[in-house]
């Protein structure tokens, strides 16, 4: 298998690689968080909603997740363009390739990012209109939850096709690059970190004095909350380290490293204490669910670092070599444009000797396009013009200067109104002579 | 040229694009820019009067705002990246190679309008518990309508410099791209016609808004059409000092006079439409400052759609003139340096473009060939059955008669001369007449066109694996590093 090396935009990167790396990466980790708690606070608050159903209280919790959604939604909007505008500065030929090759489905985001969030508006604004059709209110939180579900997808497949160059040339489409191996695997472990991250975030949220007063619960009691998102949040870390461990399995040789092990098994290794906290707080009595809340979190927040390092690192080793074939072609491409150059400056300059007919230049400049020496193309054909003028060239002028329209098979010629006389008697000498 | 070429036949890509932009130019002008400042004034004024229906009001015209901004606002101005990197990716990133402090001050500044306008919306209704939180509120508001302004003066400037390079073909730095002649009075112009548009698409919905009381329709009409009325005051100014300086400027960018003529033309269409338009909307506010709550709504909807027209034909003139370039005079609309040309018409466009799966035209692969010429050469502007199809195009020229290759590649030979806004053919001669043959096979069967996302790309061969060019020698292995 070879890649197919292209080159690169011939333009100065606008600041040092090693910075704007770091720049990429920290801007990444930014806009995943808050996609996480999209994605996450989406699928909660449907799935409360259904529990709703039948507990009403699980309803107003519903309500209240989905305020936090329309915010986070919009984070995740503008903190995604900044990692955007590195990837298109730092991976031109190898992300605008990827891209066009599931060009369809990636330009689809677009109007599915529209849908999804208008959707979520309905769902959240006019919560209170569909008291008495809740069925249509939870097919409306579904519908948008899918599309938050299948949206990061696209995503992850045109950042995994963009790693490997090799098989580009075998993908036709979107499916067949999302089929490409490791794509899935990468899927489910990002799914458990929205559900993970998410639940978290919840456990702290509703963890605010202000809470109770906010949601207004009947019956269910914050504990009982809190503790259903700690759970999910403990079940999504054990996810997540399987998930993880799947990922890695599947994840193809070119960008292995030894650097990126590394630090993928600190970030992993950060994850430990931090379960063993969580269990711990579940099911021993003597303890609460806010006893090390603050250390749980930083452990995740540092392995979600160390993962968004690790991440860039295997990407670097991947294209590493692929890299630098683009940069040794793209200077010797550039050689060979500016000795082209030379040499047509050099023959451009040569035929002095030869003084072109009058009005030739001018001819050739603005009207061989439609009219050829012997074949009648757009307009008709010199010979045909010679007959019809053969010794009238002002005739010439003056039809040029506005045409008229004679031929019912033939599109309209445009007027020269500035063409000179002169220039237009030349032209006219020329064709007659011709 | 080195990407994979993504084509869409049936719309074709400059409308992709354009669809895309100018749904979110009319949104960025008349539901930000142009509006967020008359939410922040009525909120002003239900400050001032103590009567809750101003701020009822500004409040259910940030609500719209709101909605839409943050979500077809939003997503378009992304599209716009999208659409772009796929349909021209060499002049995407070019841009963004030289642009990209001006880019990433663009998205802070986003990020602080999207934060501002999610806590003025959000923040509205526990704002009113006191008069101190309240002017706060609306500190806030003013802050926004700051804030999106600077996000379009930050845009202006890009694509100013798309149209007239300024001195950046010579210097190459950003703000000699940034401060280029035409920023000035493109920005003025787009200032107050945002500010207009934004005042009469408010009438129009507060217009909506208020049709239980009328009194208080009356008066709200009168005051945004003051607003307007002194925007549009600045528009007409703001025109004037337009026409006195665009069309020289980009004129002297034509050196053909055949399009300088089109230009005219354009320009021309442009400038009715200007007056037609500032003169209808002009009395409109003139009469509605008058005689309050007297005009008929639908001639505030139909002087707002007046507005969006002028908007939509100042995009296209401005689209107009850069043709065919797509960065002026560095970069043609098909994606290939003016730099590259002599190259490419020496070897042949197919000897290096990374992704084609024909090299060279010999005796019976002409229509094939010519099919991978035309999507290298000719796609980014023109379909083969869709929108600005070549097919049209074609019986357009020749109608029933047998078209001829001959005579087509006559006529591709010199198009440039012929038709100004199209780029010089990039090949060599064999390819022209490649080309051609292909066309001329259009007349009678057209297989259906597809771009990357859907055939892929060829297996690579030695010319799109190779480091080096011919006989020169490769560099890479002594300068590679010092890109
Ligand atoms: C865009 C294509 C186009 C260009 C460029 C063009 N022509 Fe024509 N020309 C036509 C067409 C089409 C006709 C036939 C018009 C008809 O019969 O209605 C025509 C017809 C003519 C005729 C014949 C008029 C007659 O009486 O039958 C003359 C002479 C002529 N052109 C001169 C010129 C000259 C000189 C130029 C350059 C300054 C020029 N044309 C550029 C398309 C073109
Ligand atoms: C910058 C974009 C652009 C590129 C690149 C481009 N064209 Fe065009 N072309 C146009 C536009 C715009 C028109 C005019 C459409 C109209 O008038 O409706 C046009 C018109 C034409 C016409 C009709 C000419 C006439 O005089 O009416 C032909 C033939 C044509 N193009 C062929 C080509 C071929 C072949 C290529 C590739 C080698 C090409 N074009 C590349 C933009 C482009």
């Amino acid at each position: 298998m070879t890649a197919p090396i292209p080159r690169d935009i011939p333009l100065p990167l606008p600041a040092p690689e090693g910075f704007l790396e770091i720049l990429l990466i920290a801007s990444f980790l930014l806009h995943i968080i808050f996609v996480h708690l999209m994605v996450g606070g989406s699928l909660f608050s449907l799935a409360c909603q259904i529990k709703g159903l039948k507990a009403p209280d699980y309803e107003k919790l519903a309500y209240r997740i989905m305020q936090t959604v329309t915010v986070n939604k919009s984070l995740a909007v503008v903190m995604g363009v900044a990692p955007l505008l590195i990837i298109n500065t730092l991976y031109a030929p190898q992300f605008y390739a990827s891209s066009a090759l599931i060009g369809d489905m990636w330009m689809a985001i677009i109007p599915m990012v529209t849908l999804a969030f208008l959707l979520a508006y309905l769902h959240k604004f006019w919560w209170h209109h569909f008291i008495n059709l809740p069925e249509l209110h939870i097919g409306i939180a579904a519908l948008e939850t899918g599309l938050f579900l299948f949206i990061p997808l696209i995503f992850m497949t045109n950042v995994n096709l963009m790693l490997f160059p090799e098989y580009w040339p075998e993908v036709k489409g979107f499916l067949s690059a999302m089929l490409l191996p490791n794509v899935l695997q990468r899927y489910l472990h990002f799914l458990s970190a929205s559900v993970l991250f998410t639940a978290l975030f919840f456990v702290g949220w509703t963890g605010r004095k202000r809470f109770q007063e906010e949601a207004g619960f009947n019956e269910l009691k914050i504990i009982t909350v809190r503790r259903f998102f700690y759970a999910y949040a403990f079940g999504a870390a054990i996810f997540q380290i399987l998930t993880g461990l799947m990922a890695l399995a599947s994840l193809p040789t070119q960008g292995m490293g030894w650097n990126f092990i590394l630090i993928l098994t600190f970030g992993g290794a950060l994850a430990l204490p931090a379960l063993w906290w969580m269990w711990r707080n579940l099911t021993q009595p003597s303890h609460l669910l806010d006893d090390d809340f603050k250390r749980i979190i930083a452990c995740f927040a540092c392995a979600a670092i160390f993962m968004g390092i690790a991440r860039h690192e295997y990407r670097e080793n991947a294209l590493a070599d692929h890299k630098t074939a683009i940069s040794e072609k793209t200077a010797n491409y550039q050689a060979a444009v500016k000795e082209a150059g030379e040499q047509a400056r050099q023959t451009a300059k040569k035929p002095e000797g030869i003084v072109s007919a009058p009005g030739e230049s001018a001819f050739n400049k603005n009207c061989a396009a439609c009219h050829h020496a012997t074949l009648p193309t757009v307009g008709p054909a010199l010979q045909e013009i010679k007959t019809l003028y053969a010794d009238n060239p002002s005739g010439i002028v003056v039809w040029t200067k506005a045409p008229g329209k004679k031929r019912a098979d033939s599109m309209t010629m445009p007027g020269f109104p500035q063409l000179s006389d002169e220039e237009l008697t030349a032209i006219s000498q020329y064709i007659l002579k011709h | 040229m080195d990407f994979p070429i993504f084509h869409i036949d049936f719309i074709g890509n400059r409308l992709l694009i354009a669809v895309d932009a100018i749904l979110h130019v009319l949104i960025n002008h008349a539901f930000a820019v142009g509006a967020l400042p008359v939410v922040a004034l009525l909120e002003f004024l239900g400050m001032r009067s103590q009567d809750p229906r101003w701020d009822n009001l500004a409040y259910r015209l940030l609500k719209i705002i709101f909605i839409l901004t943050t979500t077809v606002g939003a997503l378009t101005g992304v599209g716009i990246w999208f659409s772009a990197a796929l349909v021209n990716p060499a002049a995407i990133g070019s841009l963004i190679r030289v642009f990209f402090w001006g880019w990433f001050v663009e998205w802070l500044v986003f990020v602080c309008e999207v934060s501002l306008i999610m806590a003025y919306f959000l923040s509205w209704q526990t704002a009113n518990r006191s008069p101190e939180t309240k002017l706060k509120h609306l500190r806030l508001g003013i802050f926004l309508a700051v804030f999106s302004w600077i996000t379009m003066a930050i845009i202006v400037a890009i694509l100013g410099f798309m149209m007239d390079p300024g001195n950046w073909l010579t210097e190459r730095t950003l703000l000699s791209g940034l401060f280029n002649p035409m920023y000035f009075p493109q920005l003025a112009l787009r200032t107050t016609l945002a500010m207009v548009m934004g005042g009469i698409t408010m009438i129009c919905l507060s217009y909506w808004h208020t049709r239980d009381d009328r009194g208080f329709r009356a008066t709200v009409t009168e005051v945004l059409s003051k607003w307007s009325g002194i925007w549009m005051l600045g528009l007409i100014v703001a025109s004037v000092w337009y026409y006195r300086v665009i069309p020289e400027l980009m004129l002297a960018n034509i050196p053909v006079a055949f399009a300088t003529q089109e230009y005219a033309g354009w320009n021309g269409r442009l400038k009715v439409l200007l007056i037609v338009g500032l003169m209808y909307v002009s009395r409109i506010l003139w009469v509605s400052v008058k005689r309050p709550g007297q005009v008929h709504g639908a001639k505030y909807l139909v002087s707002a759609l007046l507005l969006f027209a002028m908007l939509g034909q100042f995009e296209r003139v401005r689209e107009f003139i850069r043709k065919p370039f797509i960065i002026g005079n560095y970069m043609y609309a098909n994606g290939i340096r003016v730099e590259d040309y002599p190259l490419l018409q020496r070897d042949g466009i197919l000897q290096h473009a990374t992704y084609a799966s024909i090299r060279e035209v010999t005796a019976d692969n002409q229509p094939a060939a010519g099919r991978e010429v035309f999507e290298q050469a000719c796609t980014r502007c023109h379909t083969v059955n869709g929108v600005n199809s070549i097919r049209g195009q074609l019986k357009n020229m020749y109608g029933d008669k047998p078209w001829q290759s001959e005579a087509i590649a006559a006529y591709i030979e010199n198009m440039h001369g012929a038709r100004y806004f199209m780029p010089p053919f990039p090949g060599n001669k064999a390819e022209l007449n490649a080309l051609s043959v292909y066309l001329a096979s259009l007349q009678k069967r057209a297989a259906p066109f597809n771009g990357a996302q859907i055939n892929g790309i060829p297996k690579p061969d030695h010319i799109s694996t190779a480091i080096s060019y011919g006989i020169l020698p490769n560099l890479g292995i002594h300068h590679g590093e010092q890109r």
